[in-house]
């Protein structure tokens, strides 16, 4: 079920009225509910795929009480491993199978040796890579005496698939969220109000901002060779806030459902696009991500804390594997290479945390030098989501020689043109408000506030029409859907 | 809890309010390329301003055309005429059997034909029916038939443009307006719906392959549409229009879609039954050009007048 259909607008109220109205003093019968309804939720794209929530649930359930059990480090050990193997093996299997039998074919036919391993029609599906990192992150973190293995298998189930961040994250981690489907839920109208702002942020950002720069994206990525670098970096700059939109929209109204229910989620994305160098974007840019491989990869591999060469090697590998994990394409492990390569003089000139603040914390406009920092940081982001986005590296080398031609001088041109006007002017109120919103988790959490209820309310309903005027009339999925 | 619900109750009316609002600041304002979601456009594509102001004061005659634009720029009602056969053309642009039943539950009583000539194609059963609902609602008057179709269409475009276009309607916004008869190379011939094109010849030799997937939406309303004419009494013709044999052969279902025709009444394929050449007798892959549209008129005459069109047999054997 896509958040952004007629389906969930009538799903979720339905949820709402049961959990508070039915189950409401009975915290069993919520998750069972949560439960039921993140398994409607998911099974509603397909159900056949349940089956492997079900069965990562009931493998991490069982190792997870069986790592609480045991205390010899040789068993604990190999119930780590089951663990991994299964979560791994599951996301391997309908992920990237293919892609290592492609590349073994394409690899013994540059030897000039002829294989050819038949690939499978394998469907991937929805969600894949977040409910197996984040049932990976509870047996780690019981591997490691960081939590205690749960014994309520209902609310362990419903942690694993609670609907509002099944399929895209934030991928939660059970120190986070589990003790919370322990714990009576009351219902909180500020809570349940903020919800519902951030729900109507995310969707603004999905189906006014990404959905609409998808079109011209598609276009302009879909045929390179006949626009102009300057169309081709137009393309780009759509993609950019496309993949944000789409993205953080999601994690929005992901977070802000999470809400309604009683729940808090971690922080997704913190305004990247206002970071001051490649370290701080990636501090704000899909946070769940970034902290889940910094704290299970990176800093198991020995992190900072050992040789330069050591910190390097780490750092490519923690890159390369989250790039990677966004999908079975060289372009993706590109998109990481680079980032790695961006990021690591910072790292090596110990910079990496030389922007820890807010920019321009209680000022209205950023200074001369933050304004170029940021500048340049969002356009080397802007390039390098060319690698993201390209269909394989020869479409991306493709872009980037139009861009860096003579005719990035010329006026973009192409089919549309009014349009992506008008698009061009949506985005620049978003960023706007973005900018005035960025002191708080989402743009909108707190502009207006204080003012009387009528300007708030207007200021909404505004936002509503704008969703009613600019949204597509096609239910377009979520880009991380794929991932 | 109480609170929130409270809040939520008084926040819907007052967001209803503030959004038609903003829609007709917005539709007022703005021009029309600007708003994604509203299609407000009178006296658009087509003359179908002019053809509802004619469709008013039409009555009782011979022929009743229907259909999307191969109707209104193929069927000419002048050739009719010379027949002694009086005929009204009601296509607008891309008209599905949706807005077909609109159009019939408006007029049909009043104009009360002798015979139909529903222009069908495998291209328009295949389409939502959104962009010709936008064109009625814009250029006719909007009545509970009108909503009605909006809700069956269910989308957003078509309920932003309907509660704008009640707006205008209720303002009167368009009282002065009055549609030019020519408009680049169209020309509105007043009185018969017909909009003919300056003399042209097809440049356009190819056709994108695509497998069109018949609408089930537009087949229930084309039946209800059959029903409906049969209802009461008067002679039905199905006629699919000439198109470039390019065209036509990309179409890629003639066969199921000759088919499912043939099951509903009287139908003539014109695509197998009239030679005619790709480039001199259209002007563009779709349409006729009146060199075109007189030939393919006579014979459609020829047909009527002879009764052709009853005898399924003799129409089945030239294909």
């Amino acid at each position: 079920m896509l958040f952004n259909s007629i389906d969930f607008a009538i799903f979720l109220p339905i949820i709402f009225i049961i959990y508070w109205f039915v189950t409401g003093k009975n915290i069993k019968y919520q998750n069972l509910l949560i439960l039921i309804a993140s398994y409607v939720f998911y099974g509603w794209w397909d159900w056949r795929f349940l089956s492997l929530i079900f069965f990562s649930t009931i493998v991490d359930y069982t190792v997870g009480l069986n790592l609480g059990r045991y205390n010899k480090p040789s068993t604990r050990k190999i119930l780590l491993i089951v663990s991994i193997c299964v979560n791994l093996g599951l996301l391997g299997f309908f992920k990237y199978y293919n892609f290592f039998l492609d590349n073994i074919n394409t690899a013994f036919s540059f030897l000039g040796q002829s294989v050819s391993l038949q690939s499978l029609h394998i469907i991937l599906p929805v969600g894949i890579s977040f409910y197996t990192f984040q049932t990976l992150s509870y047996t780690i973190d019981i591997y490691n005496k960081k939590i205690n293995p749960t014994r309520d298998f209902l609310s362990f189930a419903a942690f694993v698939s609670f609907f509002p961040q099944l399929v895209a994250g934030p991928i939660e981690r059970a120190s986070n969220l589990l003790p919370q489907f322990k714990m009576r839920r009351r219902f909180n109208y500020d809570d349940a109000a903020d919800g519902l702002r951030q729900i109507l942020w995310g969707l603004i950002k999905k189906v006014v901002i990404a959905d609409n720069c998808a079109q011209f994206v598609d276009m302009i990525f879909n045929s390179p060779g006949d626009y102009s670098g300057s169309t081709l970096f137009l393309g780009a700059l759509f993609f950019t806030f496309q993949i944000y939109g789409d993205f953080s929209g999601y994690s929005d109204i992901a977070i802000g459902t999470a809400r309604l229910f009683g729940f808090k989620l971690m922080r997704n994305f913190a305004f990247p696009y206002f970071s001051r160098d490649i370290a701080e974007f990636w501090r704000r840019w899909h946070i769940s991500l970034t902290t889940w491989f910094r704290d299970y990869l990176y800093i198991p591999l020995g992190g900072s804390r050992v040789s330069l060469p050591g910190t390097i090697r780490n750092t490519f590998i923690i890159f390369l594997v989250s790039g990677f994990w966004h999908g079975a394409n060289w372009t993706y492990v590109a998109w990481g290479g680079v980032h790695a390569l961006l990021f690591l003089p910072l790292l090596i000139m110990n910079k990496n945390r030389n922007n820890i603040d807010l920019v321009a914390k209680d000022k209205k406009i950023p200074s001369l030098k933050e304004l170029v920092n940021i500048s340049v940081t969002f356009f080397i982001v802007v390039l390098t989501w060319i690698l993201f986005r390209a269909d394989n590296i020869s479409h991306a080398s493709e872009i980037f020689k139009g861009i860096f031609s003579v005719s990035l001088f010329t006026i973009p041109s192409f089919n549309g043109m009014e349009k992506a006007l008008m698009l061009i002017i949506m985005i620049t109120l978003f960023m706007i408000i973005e900018w005035v919103g960025r002191e708080h988790n989402f743009a909108i959490e707190r502009i207006g506030i204080n003012r009387p209820r009528f300007i708030r309310w207007s200021f909404y309903s505004f936002l509503i029409f704008l969703i009613g005027m600019y949204m597509q009339t096609t239910e377009t999925p979520f880009i991380y859907f794929q991932f | 809890m109480k609170k929130f619900i409270k809040s939520i109750i008084l926040f819907i009316p007052y967001t209803i309010v503030i959004y038609l609002l903003m829609l007709i600041i917005w539709g007022t304002l703005l021009p029309g390329k600007y708003n994604f979601n509203l299609n407000y456009r009178i006296g658009s594509y087509g003359h179908m301003y002019s053809r509802m102001r004619d469709v008013k004061k039409v009555k009782n005659i011979d022929i009743l055309i229907l259909g999307s634009s191969h109707a209104y720029r193929g069927f000419d009602p002048r050739i009719f005429q010379k027949y002694g056969l009086s005929a009204f053309n009601l296509g607008s642009s891309g008209q599905t059997p949706i807005q077909t039943k609109l159009l019939l539950d408006k007029y049909l009583d009043k104009i009360n034909p002798k015979i139909i000539i529903f222009e069908v194609s495998p291209l328009i059963f295949s389409t939502d029916g959104v962009e010709s609902a936008l064109d009625l609602i814009a250029n006719d008057i909007i009545d509970s038939h009108t909503i009605k179709m909006s809700i069956e269409l269910n989308h957003l475009k078509v309920y932003n443009t309907l509660l704008y276009g009640l707006f205008s309607q209720l303002v009167n916004l368009n009282a002065g307006y009055r549609e030019p008869i020519a408009r680049r190379d169209d020309t509105y011939i007043p009185g018969t719906g017909y909009v003919e094109k300056k003399p042209k010849y097809n440049d356009e030799k190819t056709a994108d392959d695509k497998r069109y997937e018949i609408n089930e939406t537009q087949l229930l309303y084309f039946k209800k549409v059959v029903d409906m004419i049969k209802s009461k009494n008067i002679s039905l013709l199905l006629v699919q229009a000439p198109v470039t044999s390019t065209l036509y052969k990309s179409y890629g279902i003639n066969a199921r879609f000759d088919n499912i025709m043939e099951q509903n009444g009287n139908y003539i394929n014109y695509n197998n039954r009239i030679d005619l050449d790709n480039f001199l007798h259209f002007y563009d892959l779709h349409h006729l050009n009146q060199r075109g549209v007189s030939l393919f008129n006579e014979m459609l005459i020829q047909d009527i007048i002879k009764n052709k069109i009853v005898n399924r047999k003799e129409r089945n054997c030239h294909r």
